[in-house]
């Protein structure tokens, strides 16, 4: 009995002594600063997160509701656009810090791997100053989305402390702006072509049509943008070969097409079934499998593609009947919207007739897809662009998003020789003449050149039905001061609707644009709390 | 001289010997007065173990297992009295005169009188010698209530221990917090399990319970140290006494769940007509004409609602139990089984629960052994979606439609087009949780000499959990299908809680002094690895890789790639208390603790955290001697101390890079990216100054007792996020010693036991409040706010820390003269009915700057009342928990009607809207989404949103009948007691749609928290009987 005794009281004290326990404990999964930046793999980890945080698709998809094109009652999960687009909103909408956080997160991630990626001594010279060009390319284009929304912002161009960023002012929109196509054009030489890197990476050519795009925004450099885009155009031997792809309609909706055109300058990657967006799963039509509607086409967008002859659907002549509105239109409205009697393609490659008309359906238990009390769309309109035949269950798809392509620089191109006053039938025949063509017109009177008609709005139509739901829009009505008429009155959907109201056409939203406030977002509330330099836009 | 040991509970003079200790009695066998009597308790019952001392001699002895005892009395003490003491009971005395047998019944010690012995770290103290503020909840307080979650049957029985639950769902956790929020970081108490620190209290059977200490303040929970500023919870189960013949003894209760749904849709008919009344205020043309109207309303309602999907659920709870002890070893074994069904429709959803647990205690010689085992297995299987997206989805429906049709189709519309929720429980996959809990403790205490005792202590918990799940395909009609992902996972998740022991007391009395020293040494070491695999596009049928399959990648881990199960930390201690007691009337305490941290670097992480703490037994003075009849116990206390919380995750102090899977595509390939994580290597202790004075006071014979507590905690250095840097600096921050909280309040506990021979009642009633105050944020930033939904969250210097924010309504607009007078935000046009904001700063225009508070999320004034009385073998527990005082903001469709694309119909209580014809209503008039009106109404955040949470719950009703003893005996029991319980039977709020105790905020009121929206798994009324049987 004692001998148990004095054993358990034994075992207890050594016990107790011996679990005194080595306190410096560390992860056992993650580096830390000491040991990350040395091993190759990790830089090119690093990199590739900068890849990851460039852009994402709700930002891609969601802010063609901002613009005419589009119309969501999504809500806040999507940042509540469409309190943007109606006009009544304040700096504590959440969308604005959302925005600028995401931006300046991946400011703050490209600024740290060029601070710390010299301290890796193995990869090459030359590979280092590669990458470090990519990462200077996505902090430019952070920079210009900044810019672009905000006006003079904090421009950042190292990695900062925690109490810079309480101090730091808001530089002018100039600066920023010299700062973006400085960089751009020094990285331009640094960056490889298409053809000598994978797809997907930074290219010259995504630098030079990114300060293209910076110049034309601004409006009055238009000179400097025909310099770039005859770069582009006319020495693919340095800066890499593009051309337009044959179809339209398979640049998003056929994989391997989507993936390895020539037409692609920067495109979001993804890879089927291991990084996705699923944004699909709302925009679809309910009959081919979609969860709800949030984002849906406007009556306003539908209305811009032009008939097969080259006219507006408002011109005499043009042929365009109000009761049979989808026939003889641009095809590329076929490719971009859902409309009553659609022909949608399943992934099978069998088809069904999409009936959105209330009452149209001949099988009368189908459900309805316009339903104005419902989850359908609410203007009568789904998407076909980007739809993806093989996407996963949930819409899950690996189709790569379009940044900049080909075509941009072709209107790109047009528009800055138009504004110039030298547009003219080659010109034309080089940029919309080829788009619409390549589109499917074979009419002459929409092939060739107009002569000097409203080349203007020609021109701006042209870039709304071909980029329409990539984004571009929201940023063409501010940048030509259209925002204030396109986006004040009532979006609309199809014509299903009181025929007393507004000829039948649905009303989906009432909107209005304030000229002196609203082609500036305001700094989101909360950054003028923290940082007493900062300032506000005017009208906030 | 033999051995006995005795828990006692002795009157006043003996009060400083009181603990758990080993304690000789000398009989001795005299011719004179030998005294015999059984002691029973106020049902007639033999009490075994109950002492019997001779008061003012050390001669005692204790009663048998029939409650018999013998005592003989020496010739010099004949004049004088015999004290009578079992724990739980009120210590009687008697005079011993001429009586040769004198039998006693012992009254259960309902007032919380001074001599009851009250469990505090690492040890036990009567409560006249505490210095400290604690509530003790005993057995019969828990017992009472039979619930699955031994903190359903704490909630309302301490003051300020406020147990909120914000989801119902069969074994879902329960928040537990002691005296409100003091930090902007975690707030959950620290919780002890038979004295191993960091034990799981979900997964205890309620019934192996006797005690539940709450330690408040820094006098008691210093000793704790850096994991004690927000409380402690220490539980004792039941265990065996010595000298006690073997009882085994069933408890058990059956019954059923009925699920409380308040939330009433309109009729399908009146929902068209509403509809329409939204958009033509819009300025956009009605949808249904009146003939589809007309059509709706012969067609009828269908069954789309949430009451389709739930069902009355049973629900039964049983334990048996054994104990008994010799002289030299005692035992407590007991299992327990608990199911809770769950109230979703579908296969045998629901949570099971198996106890066992081994409480055996041995004495040899001077050694003392305890051995507690305890095992747990853990099941649940619910369904393979959220709650929320199940009631979500059954809510946003208009009533017109069904789930089914006749042919058992599940039917989808075009509100719910995707799929169907029913046909997602009754047919949509499962997920099953199996956990495995082993608790063991041994601890050995050795008495070196009489006065000093060593004790070791070998602790700690193992987890093994795994969950498997899978989503099974099915097919809606007329289109729409769930689970086309097939998904399936399975993982695994174990950890290890370590904890050592070793602890010297030293315990001595001379004259009028009593001197008490504890000191110890303790580690705590934790380690857990989890891993998972998940697969999608498995085989329809078998959940097998099949054609197609893939690997998820990113839900898919291995046991070293992922920190939030791969982690270790580590605690060393010192811990110590010196006690002193001066004629059993004065009493000082000092408490410390010493612990070092791995969380923290070195340097940084070693913490002091000492307390100290004074009582007076005022009534033990002679001049209250004169008032002793009224004023029975009159106590003063009051400590203060540096109590500590270290609740950051491991790691945080060094900056880490972590490499993870599918951040991009190079030529259509996938590659890995890096992130990284900003390190504070200053990271340290977050420290709480608490200080504390109480009352503890009886009257009219101790009938009426009276707690009170005020308390002042001031926490320094709370770990928290950074607010100070704008977001502009790109990247979050870890934990930093920022943000400085007080916290004030107090809390008071009434209770009234009219003594009557045939009526036995008592009253106890307790309430609580604390206000806290944010005194500093971080660096110069004195203000953040963040959106929650359209609403806000504010955390503001010199205010609570956690408020609703927005704008503050005036009614709504009547007529066009108040619509061209009165402020209105820039850009939106509004008509009579639409909101009116208060410009609070008179710039005629409603912005941002109007915003103002709007209420406080966290409960005050928490209370519990509590009755019962027994009457000629019936017995009546009744029980009222509640909040006094709580605001809360409510989002999504069950607030406004027509909410974005998803709300599609309205409810009763949203029907009280303006018309020209209702100008004083509760919501704004009907307008569509994206118009002027709905954005004025209901994106501008304001208190349209909030709803008064205070609520008075009858929580629990049991009435017993205890067949008279006479009767059981015959049938071979000691006991036999039925019982009717009801539960959650009846609620007084004015929050009428939802259950008003669901709360979007955990122990951690932060503003990144989920804004409420009112989709909880529904509270259960439950109503069943119950057997207790002692054989």
């Amino acid at each position: 009995m004692n001998y148990f005794k004095h054993l358990y009281i034994i075992i207890l004290i050594v016990l107790a002594a011996s679990s005194c326990k080595e306190l410096d404990l560390a992860p056992t999964d993650r580096f830390t600063d000491l040991n990350f930046w040395t091993v190759d793999e990790n830089v090119n980890n690093a990199l590739n997160n900068n890849y990851s945080g460039m852009y994402n698709s709700t930002l891609y998809f969601y802010n063609e509701a901002v613009s005419d094109n589009a119309y969501t009652a999504r809500g806040a999960a999507v940042g509540n656009p469409e309190a943007i687009a109606s006009g009544s909103f304040n700096a504590a909408l959440p969308k604005f810090r959302n925005d600028w956080s995401f931006y300046y997160s991946g400011i703050k991630s490209c600024n740290l791997f060029l601070t710390y990626v010299d301290e890796n001594k193995t990869l090459s010279p030359e590979v280092i100053e590669r990458m470090k060009g990519e990462v200077r390319f996505i902090r430019a284009f952070h920079h210009f989305n900044l810019m672009k929304w905000f006006g003079d912002i904090p421009l950042i161009d190292r990695d900062i402390s925690p109490e810079e960023a309480q101090t730091i002012t808001r530089s002018p929109k100039a600066t920023v702006s010299k700062f973006i196509v400085d960089e751009l054009a020094a990285i331009a030489s640094i960056l490889p072509t298409q053809q000598n890197t994978e797809k997907g990476r930074i290219t010259k050519a995504a630098a030079l049509a990114l300060q293209a795009r910076v110049l034309l925004y601004e409006g009055n450099r238009m000179a400097e943008v025909v310099a770039i885009c005859e770069k582009l155009m006319n020495e693919q031997s340095t800066y890499g070969t593009y051309s337009l792809y044959d179809s339209y309609s398979a640049l998003f909706n056929e994989i391997s097409v989507n993936k390895t055109n020539p037409e692609t300058i920067l495109s979001l990657q993804y890879v089927p079934g291991e990084r996705t967006w699923t944004e699909y799963f709302d925009f679809a039509p309910r009959s081919a499998g979609a969860r709800t509607n949030s984002l849906a086409p406007t009556q306003e967008l539908v209305d811009n593609y032009i008939m097969l002859n080259g006219k507006a659907i408002t011109e005499a002549e043009s042929g365009y009947n109000e009761n049979d509105p989808y026939i003889n239109r641009d095809p590329r409205l076929t490719a971009t919207v859902v409309y009553d009697r659609y022909r949608w393609i399943n992934p099978d490659g069998s088809t069904q007739i999409i009936y959105i008309k209330p009452g149209s359906d001949p099988d009368q238990t189908a459900l309805n897809e316009y339903n104005p009390n419902g989850q359908s769309s609410p203007t009568g309109y789904y998407w076909r662009k980007y739809f993806d035949p093989t996407a996963l269950s949930g819409f899950r798809s690996g189709l790569n998003l379009h940044l900049i392509r080909y075509a941009e620089v072709l209107l790109m191109y047009a528009e800055a020789k138009n504004s110039l006053g030298q547009m003219d039938a080659s010109v034309w025949d080089e940029t919309i003449g080829a788009l619409r063509r390549r589109a499917g017109f074979t009419d002459p009177a929409a092939l060739n050149y107009p002569g000097n008609t409203d080349l203007t709005n020609i021109i701006r139509s042209e870039r709304r039905s071909e980029f329409a739901m990539e984004g571009l829009r929201a940023d063409d009505i501010r940048r030509w001061k259209l925002a204030e008429v396109v986006l004040n009155g009532f979006a609309h959907g199809a014509k299903f609707g009181d025929p007393n109201i507004d000829r039948g056409y649905i009303r989906a939203q009432r909107r209005e644009f304030d000229p002196a406030r609203h082609y500036l977002w305001p700094i989101p509330t909360s950054e003028l709390l923290l940082n007493k330099n900062l300032s506000q836009n005017t009208g906030y | 001289m033999f051995l006995l040991a005795v828990i006692t509970a002795s009157a006043a003079p003996q009060i400083s010997q009181a603990n758990v200790y080993v304690k000789s009695f000398s009989i001795t066998i005299q011719q004179d007065a030998v005294v015999t009597g059984t002691v029973t308790d106020e049902q007639g019952d033999p009490l075994p173990g109950a002492t019997i001392s001779i008061i003012g001699t050390k001669t005692g002895t204790v009663t048998d297992e029939k409650g018999y005892f013998r005592i003989s009395v020496p010739e010099e003490n004949t004049g004088s009295r015999l004290s009578i003491s079992f724990i739980g009971y009120a210590t009687q005395e008697v005079a011993v005169a001429d009586q040769k047998v004198i039998n006693i019944s012992l009254k259960p010690d309902v007032g919380k009188a001074l001599n009851e012995v009250v469990v505090v770290g690492y040890g036990t103290q009567t409560r006249s010698s505490l210095t400290g503020a604690v509530s003790q909840v005993t057995a019969k307080n828990i017992e009472t209530k039979p619930s699955a979650n031994l903190l359903q049957s704490l909630q309302g029985e301490a003051p300020n221990l406020i147990i909120q639950q914000n989801n119902f769902a069969p074994g879902s956790g329960v928040n537990i917090n002691i005296r409100g929020l003091g930090t902007l970081g975690d707030n959950t108490p620290l919780i002890v399990i038979d004295g191993i620190v960091g034990g799981d209290i979900n997964l205890l059977n309620p019934n192996d319970v006797a005690s539940v200490s709450v330690l408040k303040d820094a006098g008691s929970a210093a000793i704790y140290g850096s994991r004690s500023a927000n409380g402690v919870l220490l539980i004792t189960t039941k265990s065996g006494k010595f000298n006690q013949k073997p009882t085994v003894s069933y408890n058990g209760n059956y019954g059923s769940q009925h699920p409380y749904v308040a939330l009433k849709k309109v009729d399908g008919w009146d929902n068209a007509y509403y509809k329409n009344e939204s958009l033509v205020n819009s300025g956009m043309a009605p949808i249904y004409t009146p003939d589809q109207i007309q059509q709706l309303k012969l067609q009828g309602n269908g069954d789309w609602e949430r009451q389709s999907l739930l069902q009355d659920a049973p629900q039964s709870n049983h334990t048996i139990a054994i104990s008994g002890g010799g002289t030299a070893s005692s035992y407590s074994i007991s299992a327990g089984y608990q199911n809770q069904s769950s109230n979703f429709v579908g296969p045998d959803y629901g949570y099971k629960k198996y106890n066992f647990r081994l409480n055996q205690t041995s004495l040899i010689g001077k050694l003392k052994v305890n051995t507690i085992l305890n095992y747990v297995k853990s099941q649940n299987k619910s369904h393979s979606n959220a709650d929320w997206v199940i009631l979500a989805d059954a809510d946003r429906v208009p009533l017109n439609y069904s789930f089914q049709d006749s042919a058992g189709n599940f039917l989808t519309n075009p509100v719910a087009s995707q799929y169907n929720v029913k046909s997602v429980l009754e047919k949509g996959g499962y997920y099953k949780s199996n956990n495995d809990q082993v608790f063991g403790s041994f601890n050995g205490s050795f008495n070196i000499t009489n006065d000093l005792k060593l004790t070791g202590i070998l602790g700690g918990t193992i987890n093994a959990n795994t969950a498997d799940f899978r989503r099974l395909q099915v097919k809606n009609f007329p289109s729409g299908v769930y689970g086309d992902d097939r998904t399936v996972f399975d993982n695994s998740f174990k950890n290890m809680l370590i904890n050592t022991q070793l602890y010297a007391e030293y315990n001595k009395r001379f004259n009028d002094n009593d001197i008490r020293v504890l000191l110890g040494a303790s580690n705590e070491s934790y380690e857990s690895r989890g891993f998972q695999l998940q697969q999608t596009l498995t085989d329809v049928l078998l959940g097998t890789p099949t054609t197609g399959t893939l690997f998820d990648a990113v839900n898919s881990y291995n046991s070293i790639a992922r920190s939030q199960y791969t982690n270790e930390s580590s605690i060393n201690s010192l811990f110590g208390r010196v006690s002193y007691a001066f004629k059993d009337r004065y009493f000082l305490e000092g408490n410390f603790r010493l612990d070092a941290a791995s969380r923290f670097a070195e340097g940084k992480r070693n913490g002091f955290f000492p307390s100290i703490g004074a009582s007076w037994l005022v009534s033990q003075e002679d001049f209250m001697q004169p008032v002793a009849n009224v004023i029975g116990n009159l106590k003063l206390r009051s400590s203060y101390g540096i109590l500590g919380n270290q609740s950051v995750s491991a790691y945080q102090y060094q900056t880490t890079y972590f490499n993870y899977s599918n951040a991009y595509g190079f030529n259509d390939n996938v590659v890995g990216g890096a992130g990284y994580n900003l390190g504070n290597p200053n990271l340290t202790w977050e420290k709480s100054a608490t200080f504390n004075v109480g009352l503890d006071a009886g009257f009219i014979d101790n009938k009426l007792a009276l707690s009170f507590d005020f308390f002042n905690k001031v926490t320094r250095d709370i770990l928290t996020q950074r607010q100070d840097v704008p977001l502009l600096f790109g990247a979050g921050f870890p934990d930093y010693n920022v943000a400085k909280v007080k916290n004030q309040g107090w809390e008071a506990t009434l209770s009234y036991t009219p003594n009557s021979e045939r009526l036995q009642q008592s009253f106890g009633f307790n309430i609580g409040d604390n206000k806290n105050t944010l005194l500093q944020l971080t660096g110069g930033a004195t203000e953040t706010e963040l959106a929650a939904d359209v609403f806000s969250y504010i955390r503001r210097v010199g205010e609570p820390i956690t408020q609703y924010y927005g704008y503050k309504t005036n009614g709504f607009f009547q007529n066009e003269d108040e619509i061209s007078s009165y402020p209105k935000p820039v850009g939106v046009a509004v008509g009579p009915g639409d909101v009116k904001f208060v410009d609070q700063n008179k710039d005629d225009i409603i912005d941002e700057k109007d915003k103002v508070v709007l209420g406080n999320p966290f409960p005050r004034l928490t209370f519990g009342f509590n009755y019962t009385v027994a009457f000629q073998g019936f017995d009546l527990n009744l029980f009222i928990q509640g909040v006094g005082k709580r605001d809360v903001f409510l989002r999504g469709e069950e607030v406004e009607p027509f909410h974005y694309n998803y709300g599609a119909t309205m409810y009763e209580h949203q029907t009280d809207y303006w018309t020209p014809t209702n100008r004083d209503a509760r919501y704004p008039r009907l307008a569509a989404i994206g118009s002027a009106s709905n954005t004025n109404n209901w994106r501008n955040g304001s208190d349209l949103y909030k709803y008064d949470a205070a609520y008075a719950r009858l929580k629990n009703i049991n009435l017993g009948y205890t067949i008279p003893q006479a009767l059981s005996q015959r049938a071979g029991m000691q006991k036999l007691r039925v019982s009717l319980i009801g539960q959650n039977l009846l609620t007084l709020t004015r929050l009428k749609f939802i259950d008003p105790e669901t709360s979007e905020f955990g122990n951690n009121t932060a503003l990144n928290a989920a804004s409420n929206s009112a989709r909880n798994y529904p509270l259960p009324i439950f109503y069943g009987g119950g057997l207790d049987i002692t054989f």
